[in-house]
């Protein structure tokens, strides 16, 4: 693309019509990239796969596309053959076990009826991985070990893991409560009730002291970890559609009775705050559609030089990339930067502005309750 | 690469491996010319070949203490396609954050090596394909691994200098754990912590097969790494077609003993050569650039005093 076309493409204000532009480009790019077997890669030429199929079925069912159209309708083909005859999706079509991509296809295909029976096959074997890392037998173990110095997590608390039989990681445990969540309540399995209670009790405990999350290891070594967009993303937008739910994390057992409002509004303001350091466009457009959904308006302002600490920083706009810019970045970053240009989009749904906070709200401001 | 899988050879019927220690005070220093003089003197077959440089890019990083640092990585491109190369392209697939990108802006990349393009390369969500583990170090009988690794003519391990919390040290080893696909096994891999770190780095090692190594040692890490480790100046480049006994020198450059890290002492007996008397030494002396890294208590044996 042309720097002449890229300019008219990415007009300076984000106003809405150039908004409309830009989804306008990135929803035809999208749809240009679906494969011939109804999947998407995550480059344009290569194997499709189930993430990048899922993310761009939510982006595209976020826009224009009909459930009777015939791109829905390859799309939601290429899950059901894709998944394995235990319920779960592999991450390529080569691998033989399923994988937490799982969770991305029921999520995705819970928007349609026809799919109930897959989804409702994936939410069992969901709802029947248990991690390895906090099975009774190794917590026993654990009992019996001097205690470790260089993690400090409670394996009572189970999640999911990233592949079955190791251990919980806060972005698949985001994502396969985003699916118990999405899902219609007659298709859950018996425990999901529990798994969704431990696995919210998990996230709150895997949270970096300053909030915000990163892969799951809140302290190693006695040091602090630091927390990372998207994952903070990820568990942000699952934590607020449980509670919506009426599920606050609250188990049935003491060990579960943990923070959950002021631990999550701590996360939140750690996102507003990073808002405006974000370099790149997925974590940019994962950001946003986060703080929109918690009725947040994200300012996208220009750098301010005050904020001394990260004085090399400037602020970034989906309008600094195009959608080709996107999609050489992965398919499902262009599928993130979709949805979050989409102001109709109904996941993740663009709550009411509870308030506009710029990018230097601090986490006592968030503490002292500006952040709903 | 790894597709063809070459013979694994005991290590008492290979011929010495050359390792070349460079000093290199700063990375604003002459580092195209540096390098290519480096990598000319091993006479490397890369006429006319795909070469992919496999940086340690492990997180965010402004200043440039954890990941490989970009002005090595662009010159070291530089030097090999005036050495021939018919392209060469750099990739990684970060463990901990899958957003690639965002690591790419906070090292600034692009302005080292002006837009790359395709010609950079998200291991992580990659188009794979399936190896089968000759090795069997671990339980692991195969692994998906991206198909721009296998592809290549020619695989460039390029780690920087850090102890590990996990494993001891990280060096052109263990910085083969970045092409395992975390679209398929996650961010972190944690499949391959399960299998066993130092048994995972030998099967990696041993279907990936690494053609050359580049240390870069200008800026390294001591104590908590490979992230939150402490920056430790060590003021050298390192250089050699086998890893083992680039990894081998690295350690006894950071006062280290390499037989006592536990997948190096098992890559010397299959994988290269471990043994001083094993490895021509080129350029500086070991002792003459030698600077004592600290490590974790729980790491004290690696200490050569």
């Amino acid at each position: 693309m042309s720097d002449e076309s890229k300019r008219a493409e990415n007009s300076p204000a984000e106003s809405a019509p150039s908004s409309a532009r830009l989804l306008a480009n990135c929803s035809s790019l999208l749809r240009s990239l679906q494969n011939a077997d109804g999947g998407w890669a995550f480059h344009a030429g290569e194997q499709s796969r189930v993430e990048p199929t899922c993310w761009a079925l939510r982006a595209l069912s976020n826009s224009d596309l009909a459930a009777g159209h015939q791109t829905f309708r390859k799309t939601i083909d290429f899950l059901h053959a894709s998944q394995l005859a235990d319920g779960s999706w592999p991450a390529a079509a080569q691998v033989n076990a399923g994988s937490w991509v799982t969770s991305l296809a029921c999520s995705a295909l819970s928007i349609n009826r026809q799919s109930a029976k897959n989804v409702q096959a994936g939410l069992k074997w969901i709802c029947e991985d248990f991690p390895r890392d906090s099975s009774p037998f190794r917590r026993f173990v654990q009992r019996l070990r001097p205690k470790s110095e260089t993690v400090s997590q409670n394996d009572s608390y189970r999640g999911w893991g990233w592949t079955p039989r190791t251990a919980s990681w806060v972005e698949p445990t985001a994502f396969a409560l985003m699916a118990l969540q999405a899902a219609d309540p007659e298709l859950l399995p018996k425990n999901a009730a529990q798994r969704r209670k431990l696995a919210i009790a998990l996230l709150y405990d895997r949270m970096c002291p300053g909030g915000g999350w990163n892969c799951g290891n809140p302290r190693v070594y006695g040091v602090d970890g630091d927390p990372l967009v998207l994952p903070t993303c990820w568990a942000l937008l699952a934590l607020h559609g449980h509670e919506a739910q009426g599920d606050e994390g609250h188990g049935d057992d003491a060990q579960n009775d943990v923070p959950v409002k002021p631990g999550r509004a701590l996360s939140l303001a750690w996102l507003q705050k990073e808002f405006a350091k974000i370099q790149s466009p997925g974590s940019l457009a994962a950001a946003r559609m986060t703080l929109e959904n918690y009725g947040v308006l994200p300012h996208e302002v220009p750098y301010e030089a005050h904020d001394e600490v990260h004085a090399a920083s400037a602020t970034r706009r989906l309008h600094d990339w195009t959608a080709h810019e996107f999609a050489e970045q992965g398919t499902h970053v262009l599928a993130w930067a979709s949805m979050a240009l989409n102001p109709s989009r109904r996941w993740p749904a663009i709550s009411a502005p509870a308030t506009t906070i710029t990018s230097t709200a601090s986490a006592a401001e968030s503490r002292q309750g500006a952040l709903p | 690469m790894s597709q063809r899988n070459r013979e694994l050879i005991p290590s008492f019927s290979r011929p010495p491996s050359r390792v070349m220690i460079r000093k290199v005070a700063r990375y604003e220093e002459d580092l195209l010319a540096l390098i290519y003089e480096s990598l000319r003197e091993f006479e490397l077959p890369v006429k006319d070949k795909t070469i992919l440089l496999k940086p340690n890019l492990v997180g965010l990083d402004p200043q440039g203490v954890m990941n490989t640092h970009p002005a090595v990585i662009a010159a070291t491109r530089e030097s090999f396609l005036k050495l021939g190369a018919s392209r060469v392209l750099i990739g990684d697939g970060p463990a901990m954050d899958r957003d690639t990108q965002a690591i790419l802006e906070s090292v600034r990349l692009k302005e080292f090596t002006g837009n790359l393009g395709k010609d950079f390369c998200d291991l992580n969500i990659d188009d794979v394909a399936r190896v089968q583990l000759e090795t069997r170090a671990t339980r692991l009988k195969e692994l998906f691994l991206p198909k721009t690794v296998l592809g290549v003519d020619f695989l460039v391990s390029m780690p920087k200098l850090k102890t590990h919390h996990w494993a001891g040290v990280t060096l052109s080893l263990k910085n083969m754990f970045g092409i395992v696909p975390g679209s398929c096994y996650g961010w972190p891999k944690n499949v391959l912590h399960w299998a066993g770190i130092d048994r995972s780095i030998l099967d990696i090692n041993a279907a990936s097969r690494p053609d050359f190594a580049i240390v870069d040692g200008i800026l390294g890490m001591e104590g908590n790494g490979p992230i939150q480790g402490t920056p430790k100046a060590a003021g050298v480049l390192l250089f050699g077609s086998d890893p083992v006994a680039v990894d081998a020198t690295a350690c006894r450059v950071m006062g280290l003993l390499p037989e006592k890290v536990n997948y190096l002492a098992r890559a010397g007996t299959m994988l290269g050569h471990l043994e001083v008397s094993k490895i021509q030494q080129l350029g500086e002396s070991i002792a003459s650039v030698q600077t004592q890294f600290a490590v974790l208590p729980e790491f004290s044996r690696l200490l050569a005093s």
